[in-house]
């Protein structure tokens, strides 16, 4: 019982420190201008001011960027499903030449610093007359990223030959066999995909940065860090927005969180 | 990660050879990964190709291009003390990072790992920070670091201590990046948590009948069980402790005196502050291959401190095997 | 068989949703780049602004629209990323057509030179202007920029502060020892409340006011002598005296980059004093200080010097509608746009004497100021100044943590000198 407890009191004293930030966030968004800077700094405003929210999110065309965010999290998560569940199939259950040779690049990309390839890819990019186009941020995720590759490839290895053996006999193609026999039982680490590919898309904010000019183009993270100018930081703007704007991919973890850890444990990262 | 090498040889020596025929699908495959392939070529090793050209040449984003060979490296190497500086601060901060970084999230996934009510609520706790954009977090931590009027000296102060200005501190600084960055595990948590549920129970229950407390389980079953996760953490810890930038720039802006000014830092302005992108691109280039080796040397090393399931599991049931991973 | 069917009907439908969204973004490609093959012109205009500021450039932007049918002007706010967007588009050849631009020593090679559109167009009546502020968009003689905005450096003070203290108001004409003392009464610790706050670390450009104030400068008048300037005994006792306040805890030293900034300290009313350009302002009443400001103190017995930070509007080399890039620019300074830009000060003497923008006690010290900065920044007499400044920031932030002026600016002169040559 008192080990018990003991847990309880260390979980619940973690919680609070990483609860912190957002708590902060939400009172500070909440606040009134005059109490924003007061030292000792007041933890419950006088005041709770909820129309800060509606302020903020309207001093900018900030229903336009959640949509350019939709678009790009959707269009590139859906990309990603696809393609890693092919390419991860291709390396788990062929023998071809250069395989080897091949994942092990997949897996060195991994370790490249995006700061190597990003100017040439801005060059590049701006060849194919891309800039300021949501395509940089949507395209490269429909062939593959090394990380989802990795996981998905160490899922499917995990799954009996005997499936594919079975369904191949009766004449299925490869691709029937990927899609009826394998796909169907990939649903944890799948949307464990999903749910990190959304994440890193919608909280993106180098890649928009570099390849978006134009404020209708823009996404969340890009118009909140537009509260933060040369000369001065709207900081109560950049908390209520960031209270709003870390509510979908919460949620979204929340629920899909028991899917997440039975997806990473099958996927035998751990061996 | 070290699986990878793993399969390919277990495969070859598996009575699944005889299958080995069908499954080389002929163009099959190369179709399978035909995506990854295009993409590695367009959106990775074109650019990567490129950026190693622009390494030899003095590139300003105004102004004229010159053939420089490896002038670049040389001033990197023998006349650059920001150089030094840097790769000594990044080096400094993924000596304390890494570590603590696996340390903290793997404690915090045992604690989950218990049986204990609303789980779900603390995991999401845990791993909330992760959500939160990085320029919000910048603001949070200034708050919480500022020397007279930060959150964290307030507490300090209510125990009698005086502490310091973290962030203008030069001994300081650097410490509190790191437990800024500590903020961020979630996903590293998550990682372990699933790894720590995949231990089977009976493992610990034969442990117990042994007599093992709680601390030898720990040291005895459950650490060798996680290396394969300890060892995928502690890589994606190392690539994340070299390319640390955001909350650099967004926090310190490398100071004070240099003491947060990280590699990837100096990268970055070399490029977009004194707009040398050859130079920098040579920068890049180095600290890709620092990764590489240091990622290469801790898979060696991992032969002898990492243990996999398959062999461990029936370590006890069935005939012991060396407790390590084939290599391909 | 039905979900081979399903993902390739989703395949194609994402195939199909890319290519629209890449046709439409594709066209507004070309619009923007071509400039007249369609029947609307899109001009591209970068700015550093957010918030208040970008609102106004935004309406600015939609007047001239207005008054110019089949133009469409794009607006794009980098923020605080201005020079990372502005780089990577140089650097693809891919710019926007008109920029804001102070930065001219480091640009210039990538903008359009100015002058024979300045000269042959009588509408924009430079002598208006007022004088110098067309000296901060010249490289060796040659004009790259208009000015659009500047803002002078001034001392703004809590009056609140002051009256808890019973220290009388500062008044123009003061100098830096009666600084130095209100600041030691304005001293509470017990409050953690300051005099002043010090920056921990300084743009070098805004502290060339005070060096210029002691009669010294960073660098010669003719750009090539850095020894015996950058590190003048005047040029270190300007910067010692920051470094001293902080000793003596009459000053405490406020945030880098990211940090809980001077601005913030001051609205939290911490600090007594602080010296900043008319950016705060506006907040510093929003967030209900009483605030004043005066001009800058003066070294005794020296003149008073200040430095300018001017907003310029440049156009692009590379740009394919240089006319209508002019013709935006010449709307951006004109009366009506001036009067509409509130943020930062009216660049033409006309504006400010109709909205009386001097008698305002208020705005009067800036202009007060504007008087006092006659003096060529560093960054303009030397190309290399870039590099120099380099080892020159790291000297003032030294100095900033207890260094000894002398001694750092002494050494940053000699790791200085192989940019001199």
């Amino acid at each position: 019982m008192m080990k018990k407890t003991l847990s309880y009191l260390a979980l619940i004293l973690f919680s609070l420190l990483f609860i912190a930030p957002l708590f902060w966030a939400i009172t500070t968004a909440l606040k009134s201008p005059q109490e924003l800077y007061l030292f000792p700094p007041k933890w419950i405003p006088s005041v709770f001011r909820f129309s800060n929210f509606a302020d903020a999110w309207n001093i900018q065309p900030f229903n336009l960027f959640l949509k350019n965010t939709l678009i790009v999290t959707v269009l590139s998560t859906l990309g990603q499903l696809v393609s890693c569940t092919l390419v991860a199939y291709g390396f788990a259950r062929f023998e071809f030449k250069g395989r080897n040779l091949l994942f092990l690049i997949v897996l060195a990309t991994m370790m490249i610093p995006w700061e190597v390839t990003m100017i040439p890819q801005y060059m590049e990019f701006n060849y194919l007359g891309w800039i300021n186009t949501l395509k940089p941020l949507i395209v490269p995720s429909w062939f593959g990223s090394a990380y989802f590759i990795f996981l998905l490839r160490q899922f499917i290895m995990t799954l009996p030959r005997e499936l594919d053996e079975a369904a191949t006999i009766d004449g299925a193609s490869k691709l029937t066999v990927l899609m009826r026999v394998i796909v169907p039982l990939m649903g944890p680490s799948l949307i464990l995909v999903a749910v990190f590919q959304m994440m890193n898309c919608w909280n993106d904010y180098l890649g928009p940065l570099i390849f978006l000019n134009d404020q209708t183009k823009y996404t969340l993270t890009l118009g909140l860090s537009q509260f933060k100018g040369m000369y001065g930081v709207d900081m109560q703007s950049i908390m209520a927005i960031t209270c709003l704007i870390s509510i979908p991919p919460l949620a979204i973890f929340f629920f899909a969180q028991r899917y997440i850890v039975g997806g990473i444990a099958s996927t035998g990262i751990k061996g | 990660m070290a699986q990878t090498y793993l399969h390919p040889a277990r495969e070859q020596s598996a009575a699944l050879k005889a299958l080995k025929k069908r499954r080389r699908g002929g163009a099959a495959p190369y179709l399978f990964i035909f995506p990854w392939i295009f993409g590695f070529l367009v959106f990775t090793l074109g650019p990567l190709l490129f950026s190693l050209v622009i390494s030899f040449f003095d590139w300003p984003i105004v102004g004229k291009v010159t053939f420089i060979g490896l002038g670049n490296y040389v001033e990197m190497f023998t006349d650059d003390p920001l150089f030094w500086k840097s790769l000594m601060v990044t080096l400094k901060f993924a000596v304390l990072f890494v570590p603590l970084n696996i340390v903290v999230a793997l404690g915090l996934a045992m604690l989950l790992n218990q049986k204990v009510r609303g789980s779900a609520i603390f995991r999401t706790a845990f791993y909330l920070p992760s959500v939160i954009s990085g320029v919000a977090l910048a603001m949070i931590w200034s708050w919480v670091y500022s020397g007279d009027y930060g959150i964290l000296n307030y507490f300090l102060s209510v125990f009698g201590i005086q502490g310091p200005d973290w962030l203008n501190d030069t001994n300081w600084s650097l410490v509190a990046m790191v437990v800024a960055s500590l903020w961020g595990q979630g996903s590293m948590m998550l990682i372990f948590l699933a790894g720590l549920k995949g231990i089977p129970k009976d493992l610990y229950e034969s442990a117990s009948i042994d007599g093992s407390g709680k601390l030898r389980q720990f040291v005895s079953v459950t650490v060798p069980m996680i290396t394969p996760t300890i060892l995928f953490n502690l890589i994606t810890s190392i690539i994340a402790a070299f390319q640390q930038l955001t909350l650099a720039l967004l926090l310190t802006g490398g100071g004070p005196m240099k003491a947060t000014y990280f590699y990837a830092m100096y990268m970055y302005e070399n490029a977009f502050k004194y707009f040398k992108m050859g130079y920098s691109a040579a920068n890049a280039w180095f600290m890709f291959l620092i990764v590489l080796t240091l990622t290469f040397l801790v898979f060696k090393s991992s032969e002898a401190w990492v243990f996999y399931e398959g062999e461990m599991k029936r370590g006890p049931q069935k005939k012991p095997k060396p407790a390590k991973g084939g290599r391909a | 068989m039905k979900k081979q069917v399903s993902l390739i009907v989703l395949a194609a439908a994402l195939m199909m949703s890319l290519s629209a969204c890449g046709g439409s973004g594709g066209k507004a490609e070309t619009a923007g780049q071509g400039g007249g093959s369609g029947s609307e012109k899109t001009l591209r205009f970068a700015t550093w602004d957010t918030g208040d500021a970008l609102k106004i450039e935004q309406d600015i932007a939609k007047k001239f629209e207005e008054s110019h049918p089949g133009t469409k002007v794009q607006v794009e706010a980098y923020a605080d990323g201005f020079d990372q967007k502005l780089a990577a588009g140089f650097g693809a050849a891919n710019p926007p057509d008109v920029m804001y631009m102070w930065d001219f020593p480091t640009y210039h090679q990538s903008l359009e030179p100015l002058d024979s559109y300045a000269d042959k167009d009588k509408d924009l009546n430079i002598d208006d202007f007022y004088k110098g502020l067309f000296n901060y968009g010249k490289i060796d003689g040659t004009l790259y920029g208009i000015p659009a905005g500047f803002t002078t450096r001034v001392v703004y003070y809590n009056k609140k502060l002051f009256d808890e203290a019973g220290v009388p108001y500062p008044k123009d004409g003061w100098t830096w020892p009666e600084f130095q003392e209100m600041a030691g009464k304005l001293t509470d610790k017990s409050k953690k409340q300051y005099g002043f706050g010090v920056r921990a670390e300084n743009d070098t450009y805004d502290l060339q006011g005070f060096v210029w104030s002691n009669g010294s400068s960073f660098i010669s008048p003719d750009g090539k002598t850095i020894d015996g300037y950058m590190n003048s005994k005047d040029t270190a006792a300007a910067i010692q005296m920051f470094g001293d306040m902080l000793k003596n805890g009459s000053a405490v030293l406020t945030g880098g980059k990211g940090q809980q900034s001077g601005d913030d300290i001051f609205k939290a009313g911490k600090i007594a004093m602080w010296e900043s350009g008319i950016w705060p302002l506006e907040s510093f009443r929003q967030a209900g200080v009483d605030v004043g400001t005066v001009e800058m103190p003066a070294f005794p017995g020296k003149p008073v010097k200040g430095v300018l930070a001017e907003s310029a509007l440049s156009i692009a080399k590379d740009s394919k509608q240089k006319d209508l890039a002019w013709e935006f620019i010449k709307f951006y300074v004109s009366d009506a746009s001036i009067k509409m830009r509130v943020a930062d000060l009216p660049v033409r003497q006309s504006v400010v004497n109709e909205l009386k923008k001097d008698q305002d006690p208020l705005y009067k010290p800036y202009y007060t100021m504007l008087e006092r900065s006659d003096n060529t920044p560093a960054f303009l007499l030397n190309p290399k100044w870039n590099e120099v400044n380099r080892q020159l920031s790291a000297a003032v932030e030294s100095v900033m943590h207890g260094s000894n002026a002398q001694d750092v600016l002494n050494q940053a002169v000699k790791d200085s000198e192989r940019y001199m040559k």
